[in-house]
């Protein structure tokens, strides 16, 4: 059962021991976790089993989103300027993450009213910023009122329509496929607030539904959708609502620059969600395996299973240094993080749901069965996690994001970097990173991105310690190619005809690749920078020796920038050796009942029972 | 389509900017109103965001992301291109970096 | 042996066009609200988890069983490719009631058409023919596609005369997840009947379930599943139940060797009906495409729209020519089709599902909507993965493959593998009755690879010039993976050929299995080229084709051949339009066609 104890404030002084590397966040996750119950236990209020019973009958997790209230999530979504526990977004990735790895439907549930909030913390004078944090601590949801019903992600296209009525807004229209529309009371909008549109014609407005009468809102019935079946999407129709001035965020015609300010810090975080999912189904793939006998072996003894399981790793491992990376870099390098965010947003939803594919095919039919394996949870997770990929800005939004900058980013690759932050502090988690100030956001980058830009750095670098250090001569091949891929990537960018807005079905192949160029240099930048304590680690520090995870890492981005498997002999027996001892660093955080993640944190239910 | 009474520079920011449109939207320079907003010719904000960074690139002049937006014509961001010129020079220093 | 002496002819009440235009006009518009099997009523089955009652009688009026029967026994059944062509309306409507109604009957009978006796074989037919149905029990749960090890057991009883034969035998073990196992009348069950190591310890045994002691054998509780949750799938519970001996199919300890025969014919079919739902997506994201604006334009407009339509299309064009081939073989060259068969159930599923991913992008949000204009999209996305299970997953096809490659690349491979017929690319020519006796348990040959090579020749003598200089570019590269291929096949392991194989060997299957796509498109065209012009005819679909193909393998792909994938969008907009089906056979399809 959940206990009832008063969240970390901000202010706190961090309890968490530091030997090796041991991140805060990540304690921070395990205690959560711990402090939620064992999920595996029936009895416990957020367990595996209410959550696929909820999904059945597509019913809302009130009481778990209760729980989680209880235990203070909530304090988590805002700023401790504004009296919230939020003053590093490493917390609160983890956290989504821990919860998600037991239900994506609850987490995307509770976890909406921060993406409602979000606007208000970049945007919002104190005052507001102050009132809404109140209310968010005290349990208030708020939803995000972005999509229209025939618009979709165009968010630019949007018909709502706010009049100057007064000193306050009149309102009408609707917003369609939100998230907690309906059980939500306060809703962030995006407006029409010129008649003409375009970028300037949009305004951000925070619509308190208990300051609106009832004849001037309506609710709209509850979207059945594929996955995340409880959660509560609709919509909400708008009829003559007045509005005080008080409700506009930022000023009026700033709407649109300040969702996509504030996008940009969801979408660094929506990976976390992914990062959750991947662990459920990694833990049920690597359970079934070893459970299951065939040809009078286990699963798991076969090569092939081994692999498929190891590189499912891998991708969780990439995914997630990647990810925090660029969580980081709310912190740390705000100014990139539209090409950051857009990276990790489009990059990791479509890799978990190939891991998630890849891995139900190990399970066969136990992978479709709506009851009989594992409660079901498998194809549960399966359905939900689609949305990952589709909410909060689709892939195409994001790929498109990126095309939108190729010829910047591919200027600024090779190009001096003197006005580059320094990035250590970006790549090394034992760092304490500067407060996050919503000023350093800029609608596109100015000097491309410096994660990429560090890659040739990190590249010579990795070679020059396998000199010295002959183990890693296999990680430092696999980066020479990677570095080697991305110069020709950004030749071939900086070729693409300046023609954006019809930007050819090429160019977002590309953009993945240079997603994936992005996520290899994230990945080397964490080792490079992080290696030496996080080694020093006891229970996952064998992940970090010799550059395992970051070998593996590498194999697997380069099979996807097009490498074949196994043409180059002496490489590809190396690759073999990597994979096979990541096989057993994943089942040593499976029987010790650790979160599969490069850093240490025991999950709830502790070895592997249920 | 040369407005009369318009200096010099701002003819040239307009006819540089209309070739970049043209580019852009793969359209003839003639038929690009000045007037007309970029969105019109399906620049979409998205991409309208990435003017600036040319107009860096050809001029060194540092301006915000949003400058396209703010000045959604050719008409009107050729005026304040021009006007921004004025001012980088007789302003303060130190504006630029 | 389904062995007759004369084909039918393809014209008459009979011909299957004619049996796909009645199914057509049985299921009538997709689109109207008020259609009992529109796809409104095919999504609200599929919510209240079974099939539309309705639509299983007007099947039954149909004849759809009569499909499995073949012709002596009074059924329609003469040609594997024609079974997959007429079931594949079906599923275009929906995969359900494809599974639901029949086609898990046609899968378990197969055994029976193969090794059955005379009587078995009338029996079934008659029970078929009278609407009944059977149930294919060939893995149980717990051992899934691994059921040469299955542990459900048939022990052999001693006659108690002075015979020494058998008297039956005493069933005991459950199976799990088996469609229609509650309403089926009889089923087709493989189970051990030997304690003895090897494989021939297995049996098949058909099963009439009004025969069995009720309080020996029972029913399990009816599973949910994601995808096809129309289909009623159950399970079976015998407790030391015992089966007279004429339940054995084909000869005692014959199993194993039966079954794999079996599925040379059950998995080429089933994947050319199942693309019956990839027609149904990509119709679903096309009509989405040219109905939605999106930043000021049709999304149909926006180019990474217009290239993930047009390479579903080619894609299903892709798996059609290798369904289209492998049943044909069935016929043609049934001693080639064990790595055949395994490699179309092993692609086609493979090649739909990454497509279907891609179209899922276009729809964006609306992807993720249950019900409305767009709703059969997701269900399509939780039925396709139900057709990739049990004894015909992934796995176990991949299994089928391996082994065989180190022979092939040693005797036929460039080195005298002997050329097919043209018949076997031929999309609407005759066939020879099927022998089922020629069917082997291990490939002696390899035709279509040999066509490869044949046609790469044939192209090299065509004369120069595009666009079939972009073809022959791309047939040479798929000619030197075969040769690369060929290489590490003859190094292979041994211990690959067996469920240890290496991660590596799983890689050379799946890129055999790409070489023989592209073979099969290529022989689909040149055999096609001198028909009426045609799309089919015309050499823009094979270019498109063979260039996803060399993209998969990692092969690079002339620039020009891009260009031809956008060539294929006006057919891709035509055939939505006049609603004609997105495959080799272009049918008309029901419904209210779109102007233009």
């Amino acid at each position: 059962m959940v206990t009832a104890l008063p969240p970390r404030t901000a202010a706190a002084p961090t309890t968490v021991p530091v030997t090796g590397l041991r991140h805060r966040s990540w304690a921070l996750a395990a205690r959560f976790d711990r402090e939620l119950g064992d999920p595996c236990d029936e009895a416990t209020v957020f367990s595996y089993e209410h959550a696929i019973r909820l999904d059945r009958t597509e019913t809302f997790p009130d009481e778990i989103c209760a729980a989680l209230n209880t235990w203070g999530l909530a304090h988590y979504y805002v700023p401790a300027a504004y009296g919230g526990a939020l003053d590093d977004f490493q917390d609160l990735q983890m956290l989504i993450r821990t919860a998600a790895r037991r239900d994506l439907t609850t987490t995307i549930a509770h976890g909406k009213t921060f993406l409602g909030s979000l606007p208000v913390w970049v945007g919002a004078d104190a005052a507001t910023a102050a009132r809404l944090g109140g209310l968010v601590r005290a349990g208030a949801r708020v939803s995000l009122g972005l999509t229209e019903r025939t618009h979709g992600s165009d968010i630019m296209a949007g018909e709502l329509t706010a009049e100057p009525q007064g000193r306050g807004y009149r309102l009408n229209g609707e917003k369609w496929l939100i998230n907690n529309a309906t059980r939500g009371r306060l809703i962030t909008l995006l407006a029409r607030t010129s008649p003409a549109g375009g970028p300037r014609g949009f305004s951000a407005l925070l619509v308190d539904k208990d300051d609106l009468p009832a004849q001037a809102w309506q609710c709209l019935p509850k979207v059945h959708t594929h996955g995340v079946r409880g959660a509560d999407i609709s919509g909400i129709t708008l009829h003559d609502a007045l509005v005080g001035p008080q409700t506009l965020i930022g000023t009026e015609g700033s709407g649109a620059e300040l969702m996509m300010k504030s996008l940009q810090v969801s979408r660094a975080l929506c990976p976390s969600l992914s990062l959750g999912a991947a662990d459920q189904a990694l833990r049920l793939a690597v359970r079934f395996s070893r459970g299951r006998e065939l040809y009078g072996r286990h699963l798991a003894d076969l090569p092939l299973t081994r692999r498929t399981l190891a590189e499912g790793f891998a991708d969780l491992l990439l995914c997630e240094a990647v990810s925090t990376v660029a969580v980081r870099s709310i912190h740390a390098l705000p100014s990139e993080l539209s090409v950051t965010a857009a990276a990790v947003k489009y990059l990791v939803p479509s890799l978990v749901d190939g891991v998630i594919d890849r891995l139900g095919s190990l399970l066969g039919a136990r992978s479709v069965l709506g009851q009989q394996y594992a409660h079901g949870m498998y194809q549960k997770i399966a359905r939900d996690h689609r949305i990952v990929g589709i909410f909060d800005g689709n892939s195409l939004v994001n790929q498109y994001a990126l095309v939108s900058q190729f010829r910047s980013l591919a200027r600024a690759y090779l190009g001096p970097d003197d006005h580059r932050p320094g990035l250590a502090m970006l790549f090394d988690l034992e760092r304490t990173l500067p407060r996050f100030a919503a000023e350093g956001l800029a609608l596109v980058s100015r000097y491309g991105s410096s994660i990429l830009g560090t890659l040739p750095g990190s590249v010579a670098r990795l070679s020059a310690m396998a000199d010295r250090a002959p183990a890693l001569a296999g990680a430092a091949r696999r980066a020479q190619q990677l570095g080697d891929a991305a110069s020709e990537l950004h030749r071939r960018m900086r070729r693409v005809a300046p023609t954006v807005a019809d930007a050819s079905a090429e160019c977002f192949t590309e953009a993945r690749r240079y997603a994936l160029c992005l996520a290899g240099a994230a990945c080397l930048g964490l080792w490079l920078h992080s290696n030496e304590a996080a080694e020093a680690e006891c229970s996952s520090g064998e992940l970090w020796r010799d550059g395992l995870w970051l070998h593996a890492s590498l194999r697997r981005i380069l099979a996807r920038l097009g490498m074949q498997d196994g043409q180059d002999g002496q490489d590809a027996a190396a690759d073999d050796g990597v994979f096979d001892e990541l096989y057993e660093r994943l089942v040593a955080h499976y029987q010790q009942g650790f979160l599969f993640s490069l850093l240490p944190c025991p999950i709830a239910e502790g070895p592997p029972s249920c | 389509m040369v407005v009369s009474g318009t200096s010099p520079q701002e003819r040239e920011f307009r006819s540089w900017l209309l070739e970049r449109l043209g580019q852009y939207l793969r359209r003839s320079v003639e038929e690009i109103d000045t007037g007309v907003p970029f969105a019109e010719y399906g620049l979409d904000s998205v991409a309208a965001l990435s003017l600036f960074g040319d107009i860096e690139d050809d001029f060194g002049l540092y301006l915000e992301p949003t400058v396209a937006w703010d000045y959604p014509t050719v008409d009107s961001l050729a005026r304040h291109l021009a006007a921004e010129c004025v001012r980088r020079v007789t302003g303060p220093l130190g504006e630029e970096r | 042996m389904l062995k007759h002496t004369t084909c039918v002819g393809t014209a008459g009440p009979d011909a299957p066009e004619a049996r796909v235009a009645a199914l057509e006009a049985l299921f009538g518009d997709p689109g109207d609200p008020d259609n009992p099997f529109g796809e409104a009523a095919v999504l609200a089955a599929d919510e209240r988890a079974e099939l539309i009652p309705e639509a299983e009688a007007a099947l039954a009026r149909f004849g759809l069983n009569q499909e499995f029967i073949p012709l002596e026994l009074g059924g329609r059944l003469d040609r594997i490719d024609t079974l997959a062509r007429v079931l594949r309306p079906v599923f275009r409507r929906d995969a359900s009631l494809g599974l639901g109604y029949g086609v898990t009957s046609f899968l378990a009978a197969v055994a029976v058409w193969v090794a059955g006796t005379p009587q078995q074989r009338r029996w079934t037919a008659d029970l078929l023919l009278s609407g009944g149905r059977l149930a294919i029990a060939y893995h149980e749960l717990a051992h899934g596609n691994d059921f040469v090890r299955n542990e459900f057991a048939a022990v052999p009883q001693q006659d108690d005369g002075n015979g020494g034969g058998t008297a039956g035998f005493r069933l005991d073990g459950r199976k799990e997840v088996i469609n229609n196992a509650t309403r089926a009348e009889a089923m087709v069950l493989f189970s051990r009947t030997s304690p003895a190591p090897g494989s021939r310890s297995h049996s098949v045994l058909l099963i009439d379930k009004s025969r069995l002691p009720r309080d020996r054998f029972s029913h399990l509780p009816r599973y949910e599943t994601t995808g096809v949750r129309g289909c009623p799938i159950g399970g079976f519970d015998f407790r030391d139940c015992p089966v007279p001996a004429d339940a054995l199919v084909g000869a005692a300890g014959q199993g194993v060797e039966l079954a794999l025969r079996s599925f040379q014919i059950t998995r080429s079919a089933v994947p050319g009906m199942v693309l019956g739902g990839g027609d149904t997506a990509l119709r679903t994201v096309v009509g989405f495409a040219v109905e939605r604006q999106l930043y000021g334009r049709s999304v149909f407009d926006i180019p990474h729209v217009r290239a993930t339509v047009a390479g579903a299309f080619v894609d299903l064009l892709i798996c059609d020519s290798l369904a289209l081939v492998g049943t044909r073989a069935v016929h043609l060259l049934p001693e080639q089709t064990s790595v055949y068969a395994a490699v179309v159930k092993y692609l086609v599923p493979k090649l739909l599902q990454e497509a279907t991913y891609d179209l899922s992008i276009v729809l964006g949000a609306n992807f993720y909507v249950r019900d409305g204009a767009y709703g059969v999209f997701q269900k399509h996305v939780r039925d396709l993965p139900m057709t990739s299970l049990g004894h015909a997953g992934t796995a176990a096809c991949q299994a089928t493959i391996i082994p065989q490659l180190p022979r092939l690349a040693r005797n036929s491979w460039l080195s005298g593998g002997e050329e097919p017929p043209q018949a076997l690319f031929r999309i609407h020519d005759d066939l020879p009755p099927l022998d089922t006796g020629r069917l082997t348990l291990a490939a002696s040959d390899d035709g279509l690879a040999a066509s490869l090579v044949a046609t790469t020749a044939w192209l090299d003598s065509y004369g120069s010039g595009d666009p079939v200089g972009t073809l022959r570019e791309m047939a040479r590269a798929l000619v030197d993976e075969l040769r690369a291929l060929r290489e590490r096949c003859l190094d292979m392991r041994p211990q690959d050929r067996t469920a240890l194989a290496s991660p590596e060997a799983y890689a050379l299957a799946d890129r055999y299995a790409l070489v023989l796509a592209g073979a099969a498109c290529l022989g689909v065209w040149r055999a096609q080229r001198h028909d009426e012009p045609g799309f089919i005819a015309g050499p823009v679909w094979t270019t498109a084709a063979l260039a996803r193909i060399c993209k998969r393998l990692g092969l690079p792909v002339p620039e020009r051949a891009a260009e031809e994938t956008a060539g294929l969008l006006p057919e891709v907009l035509e055939r939505f339009h006049d609603r004609r089906s997105y495959d080799l056979y272009d049918t008309p399809l029901t419904g209210v066609t779109h102007g233009g």
